[in-house]
């Protein structure tokens, strides 16, 4: 809570709080209104004194709250801007950076970019998942190509998984995406899944909408077939495929059911070669398995359709497919429902992430939390207590 | 031995060893075989190996009967450079002081199927190798040099149906007829896909290619070796022992079944098989390794039921290991040299090369070349070792040695039988992935002292020496090879070339053709290697490597220490400073294919907590810049060992310029002699990180830079 409303409901005075922490009533009013912002350790003797009512963060907070950009920040902006615009793979790649940036400034720097932005409905997104290996990037690199020549600008988020213990990654993306990265109608940015999903999710819509502003018309969102990232990519894209191998019989190649229930079209990649049967035997697999399965989800049906992505073969088929479904789509107006319905989702996700941060940030240090801890420990309160007085204290002092 | 006597010594051995046991003295090695202090005659008794004789099935001993109490190996030290003329000279030189046979080293350009005006070569022309772009290029390497009498090896992989054509054409051109050749040509593209990197069309053609090579030399070129089976790449490239001998015996056996399946029969091409060792410094598992092959190989010819024994003997090339040599304290190598070279003919190689000192600096210059040579001669002519046949021959330690390897290296022949033999192992990554591990494991040792290179993580030396090295001034080299070149497109019959290139894209659309035999007619009548690649890309096109990385390996095997723990805190604060973790960008630019410091540079940081973007192989500078700008990296780290640095790094930064991008800084790292430091720091490159960099310690500096 403010510094100002905790003396105001605590009844104390600015000149009896100033003595009690050893500093003029002066700076305090300055302080309180926000001026300037109190030293560390003055803001440490405030937490303690109030009982860590009144945190940093209120104090740090608040400075975000007034912050007005300096020219040359604003200068900054209009020129990543207009860049942007133009389509500058420069500027873009720094906006995006800008985007997975943790700095509170960086994010501001963003908002006030997006402030810029153009609802653009006459783009494609389009997610692809599969088990490792499946061919995703020779797929999008083969695809993207095809549509290069059919004068569409080509963009494609890879989202690589970060080690858990070391925190790096490598993205290696790009080399499976040889022709395409050197194309001048794409642009092809690897991103670290860094940890949490739920963050690449707001990270990635963010990025599409760079990608678009930048005049992308094609957007692919390609994600490691493990893990919770498919349904979060699901959830930021326009049409999502699923890749098969040729697998001729064996059942679910590892990749979980759930994710073929995401599918809007299910394609049997590597139908080459002596793969060329196999394939054949699991896109009527599949066939059958769908039909059975039941209802088809966004009033539309699916299907299971074979590539190559290693011959290019069977792309105008699956591009028609697409577009078939995104006209079907944006008639019956879900495509716009879609989209938005997709804001309000990465919205919550947004703040269910920025929430569970601050609670994960503040029960490593915060004073009560952790006298809270304590007692559980020497069982002074149970846990269903301690977990109240926990939301408690978050719902009165941090929200 | 009785056992009284064993437990007397064991009491001993113990009584010396305090409160330690004696399993306490054990040593693992990298390939996983228990090491014990002591061999005594009953670890011999259950070999799974059968001693014999030389020069009889199954060949543990030698090929030959006599071996060197006869006739000592071959000299042959692996060369070229420049031009043909400068690397003519350089042979010449050699032939005088000992050289016994010629061993021809190509440039980059060459390996990957390109003439020298091809635009994605301009900084790989007869830099790491000789520029070779048509038969007459051919005819002034050898000019003076008559291939009737000297044999001639050639390491020659991606173009060596084009490569080998001219070399024919060029034996025509002095004279020689083709049965009169003796050679070796390396054709041996499943290990290009593994570790060489200098592939150009993808697995099936490339296989089909080499079947076409052994089908025409046993018929036309009955002294020549069609294949070298190369193990020597894959120790380089980071494989353990066990791995290259496993890993190089499953490839033979592709070899023969896909000429088999050609329908020759077995005894017409196997004594012609030759294989190809690197020697590192763990001196007996390299002898063990030598003798386990060619028991092993007996072993597996045995089933195609040979009527000839010479089917079933294993002969070999042998290297010692560059990479065991180093930058630092350089004189250290020649000893290092020494004993690899002693290891190789106690081992029975038929033939050998040793390295020069300088092989973590450049090419060598006349003077280290000539110790390399002479390192052979010392051993051949002043030890006295030659005189006896497999002198090792009985010792426990040996044998047993030996037969485990017998054993670990059956496992992993197992494995890639069960995926389906050394062309699916490949597509899989099978051996790939494991040799990756075992570089990142033995780069993870060293940075953290736990295996010592004397010089670079030991005994330091105090004072920088110089060496002097050799430079080659590859803009003039390619500015000659390319007035060559036009001089030749001037003066040939451009109709009967064009006629040429046609057929030979007949012939790799049609398999009952061989492309040898077409080439080399189109050789003589002066197609370029680059042509005759080009018409044969029409029909198989340009294979590209998908890279897969390994993760994990490095930090597991580093022991935690200071350095990586303040590395962390390095990291910590950076994000809380610049929002996002430090991102490098690791490029190979050129026609270089040495990616093993890259690949572990790349696993390595990672581990550390970098995010880590990796480029495809052979990119542009152009492309590295957009791949870095696209990417937004806080630093592109150049891994650069072919010499191409002084060409390759300045258009690097000039597209960095160009696209508004010079806040991404650029380092260097790989093998660039300290004399062009200035040169490059001049540029605008921020760091140099030389062979022997201890990757915990470069990743503490990067981060401070950025
Ligand atoms: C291993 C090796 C090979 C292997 C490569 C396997 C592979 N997949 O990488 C094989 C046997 C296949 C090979 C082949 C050839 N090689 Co070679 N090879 C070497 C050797 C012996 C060691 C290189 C190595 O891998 N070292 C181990 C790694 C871990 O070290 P590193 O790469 O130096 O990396 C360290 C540092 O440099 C630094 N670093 C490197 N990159 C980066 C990047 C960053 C960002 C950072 C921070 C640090 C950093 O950190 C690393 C860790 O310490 C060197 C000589 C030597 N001792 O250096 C010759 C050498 C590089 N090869 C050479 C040549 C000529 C060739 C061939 C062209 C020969 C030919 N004509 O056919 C072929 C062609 C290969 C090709 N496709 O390009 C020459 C190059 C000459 C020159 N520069 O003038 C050398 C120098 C030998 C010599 N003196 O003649 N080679
Ligand atoms: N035969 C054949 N091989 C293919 C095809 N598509 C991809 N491949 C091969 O499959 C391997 C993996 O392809 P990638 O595109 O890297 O697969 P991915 O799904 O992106 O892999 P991850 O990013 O690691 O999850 C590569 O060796 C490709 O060459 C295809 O259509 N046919
Ligand atoms: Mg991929």
């Amino acid at each position: 809570m403010k510094l100002k409303e905790y003396l105001k409901l605590n009844k104390i005075s600015n000149k009896e709080f100033s003595k009690l922490i050893g500093i003029t009533p002066v700076s305090l009013s300055r302080y309180i209104s926000g001026e300037r912002i109190p030293e560390k350790e003055i803001v440490l003797k405030i937490f303690e004194f109030t009982h860590g009512s009144v945190s940093p963060d209120d104090f740090y907070f608040q400075k975000k709250n007034t912050q007005e950009f300096n020219s040359d920040q604003l200068t900054l902006i209009n020129q990543m801007s207009k860049q942007l615009k133009n389509g500058s793979k420069r500027a873009l790649a720094k906006t995006i950076t800008l985007v997975e940036s943790k700095l509170k400034k960086d994010k501001l720097l963003v908002q006030k970019i997006f402030e810029k932005f153009k609802v653009n409905n006459n783009t494609v997104r389009i997610g692809i998942t599969g088990v490792p290996g499946v061919g995703k990037s020779t797929f999008i690199e083969s695809l993207g190509l095809f549509l290069i020549q059919k004068s569409h600008k080509v963009a494609v988020l890879a989202i690589d998984p970060s080690s858990k213990e070391s925190g790096g990654s490598i993205l290696g993306d790009k080399t499976r995406m040889e022709k395409l990265s050197i194309n001048p109608l794409a642009f092809i940015r690897p991103s670290p899944s860094d940890g949490h999903l739920g963050g690449v999710a707001k990270k990635t819509h963010e990025s599409i909408l760079c990608l678009e502003e930048a005049g992308y018309d094609i957007i692919f969102v390609e994600t490691m077939g493990v893990g919770q990232a498919e349904t979060a990519v699901y959830d930021m894209v326009d049409i999502f495929l699923v890749l098969l191998l040729p697998s001729g019989g064996d059942e679910l190649q590892g990749i979980k059911k759930g994710i073929i229930e995401l599918a809007d079209l299910i394609i049997v990649n590597k139908a080459d070669n002596d793969l060329k049967k196999a394939a054949e035997i699991t896109q009527r697999e599949y066939r059958n398995a769908i039909q059975i399965t039941g209802k088809p989800r966004k009033d539309h049906e699916i299907d299971v359709l074979m590539c190559s992505s290693l011959k290019s073969e069977g792309f105008n088929e699956i591009w028609d497919f697409v577009l078939n479904f995104v006209n079907k789509q944006k008639k019956n107006k879900k495509f716009y429902e879609n989209r938005e319905s997709q804001k309000t989702k990465w919205m919550w996700n947004s703040v269910s992430n920025n929430v569970n941060e601050i609670i994960s940030n503040e029960i490593v240090r915060n004073k009560f939390i952790l006298k809270i801890k304590e007692k559980v420990k020497n069982k002074n309160i149970n846990i269903f207590q301690a977990s109240e007085l926990i939301i408690d204290y978050f719902i009165k002092n941090k929200f | 031995m009785s056992d009284q006597e064993y437990k007397d010594w064991l009491n001993s051995a113990e009584k010396e060893l305090k409160d330690r046991g004696i399993e306490d003295l054990n040593w693992q090695t990298p390939e996983g075989i228990e090491v014990k202090p002591l061999y005594t005659v009953d670890d011999i008794k259950n070999l799974n190996h059968k001693i014999g004789f030389p020069g009889i099935p199954p060949f543990t001993r030698g090929p030959r009967a006599t071996m060197y109490a006869n006739r000592p190996w071959t000299i042959r030290q692996y060369a070229g450079f420049s031009t043909a003329e400068e690397s003519n000279k350089f042979y010449k030189e050699g032939l005088k002081n000992g050289v016994m046979g010629l061993s021809v080293a190509f440039d980059l350009a060459t390996h990957r199927g390109y003439d020298s005006d091809h635009p994605r070569v301009v900084a790989d022309v007869g830099n790491a190798g000789v520029a070779i772009d048509s038969v007459e290029d051919m005819n002034t390497l050898f000019n003076g040099i008559p291939l009737e009498k000297m044999s001639v090896s050639m390491t020659m992989n991606g173009a060596v149906i084009p490569v080998l054509a001219c070399f024919v054409a060029s034996g025509l051109n002095q004279g020689c007829p083709e049965e009169k050749l003796t050679g070796t040509i390396q054709n041996d593209i499943l290990k290009e896909f593994m570790v060489r990197n200098t592939f150009i069309f993808p697995p099936k053609p490339s296989m089909r290619i080499v079947a076409d090579i052994i089908e025409y030399t046993s018929k036309k070129l009955p002294r020549f070796n069609s294949i070298s089976i190369s193990g020597y790449h894959m120790q380089e490239a980071g494989a353990n022992q066990v791995q290259e001998l496993a890993y190089t015996l499953a490839d033979g056996k592709e070899y023969v079944d896909a000429a088999l399946k050609r329908g020759l029969d077995i005894d017409d091409f196997a004594p012609r098989l030759s294989f190809f060792w690197s020697i590192g410094m763990n001196f007996f598992m390299e002898i063990a390794k030598m003798r386990a092959a060619r028991f092993m190989w007996s072993e597996i010819i045995k089933k195609y039921k040979p009527k000839n024994n010479k089917s079933l003997a294993l002969r070999t090339h042998c290297q010692t290991s560059g990479v065991s040599l180093v930058e630092q304290d350089a004189y250290n190598n020649i000893v290092r040299t020494t004993i690899e070279a002693m290891a190789a003919v106690m081992g029975g190689t038929q033939s050998l090369h040793t390295n020069s000192f300088d092989e973590a600096l450049a090419l060598p210059t006349p003077f280290s070349a000539r110790i390399a040579r002479n390192t052979q001669l010392i051993i051949a002519e002043e030890t006295g070792i030659s005189n006896v046949i497999d002198p090792l021959a009985g010792s426990y330690y040996l044998e047993s040695l030996t037969s485990d390897m017998i054993r670990e290296a059956n496992n992993l022949i197992k494995e890639i039988d069960d995926a389906g033999g050394m062309v699916k192992a490949i597509e899989m990554g099978i051996p790939k992935m494991r040799i990756e591990e075992s570089s990142a494991k033995k780069q993870a040792r060293i940075d953290s002292d736990e295996e010592t290179i004397v010089g670079v993580n030991k005994y330091k030396p105090t004072e920088k020496q110089n060496i002097n090295i050799l430079s080659i001034d590859n803009d003039q080299v390619r500015a000659k090879q390319i007035s060559n070149l036009n001089k030749l497109k001037k003066s040939r019959n451009n109709k009967i070339v064009e006629d040429f290139l046609k057929k030979i894209e007949q012939a790799a659309n049609d398999e009952s053709q061989n492309l040898l035999e077409v080439c080399i007619q189109a050789a003589k009548n002066k197609c370029t290697v680059g042509e005759m690649t080009t018409a044969m890309e029409n029909v198989f096109g340009r294979h590209t490597l998908s890279t897969k990385t390994i993760s994990g390996v490095y930090s597991k095997t580093a022991k935690k220490n200071e350095k990586i723990t303040s590395i962390n805190t390095y990291i910590d604060k950076f994000v809380e400073a610049k929002g996002r973790r430090p991102r490098m960008l690791v490029v190979k630019m050129g026609q270089d294919g040495h990616d093993r410091g890259a690949k572990l540079i790349a696993t390595a940081f990672s581990d550390l907590g970098f995010d880590v973007d990796v480029g495809p192989l052979f990119q542009t500078p152009a492309e590295a810049a957009i791949q870095a700008i696209e990417n937004d990296v806080h630093v592109i780290g150049v891994s650069t060992l072919a010499a191409g640095h002084k060409t390759l790094v300045p258009l690097l930064i000039k597209s960095l310029k160009e696209n508004d991008a010079s806040e991404i800084k650029v380092i260097c790292g790989g093998v660039i002699p300290p004399q062009d430091y200035d040169f490059l720091h001049e540029l605008g490159v921020s760091k140099v990180f030389g062979p022997g960099t201890n990757i915990q310690e470069a990743a503490i500096d990067i981060i401070n830079l950025i």
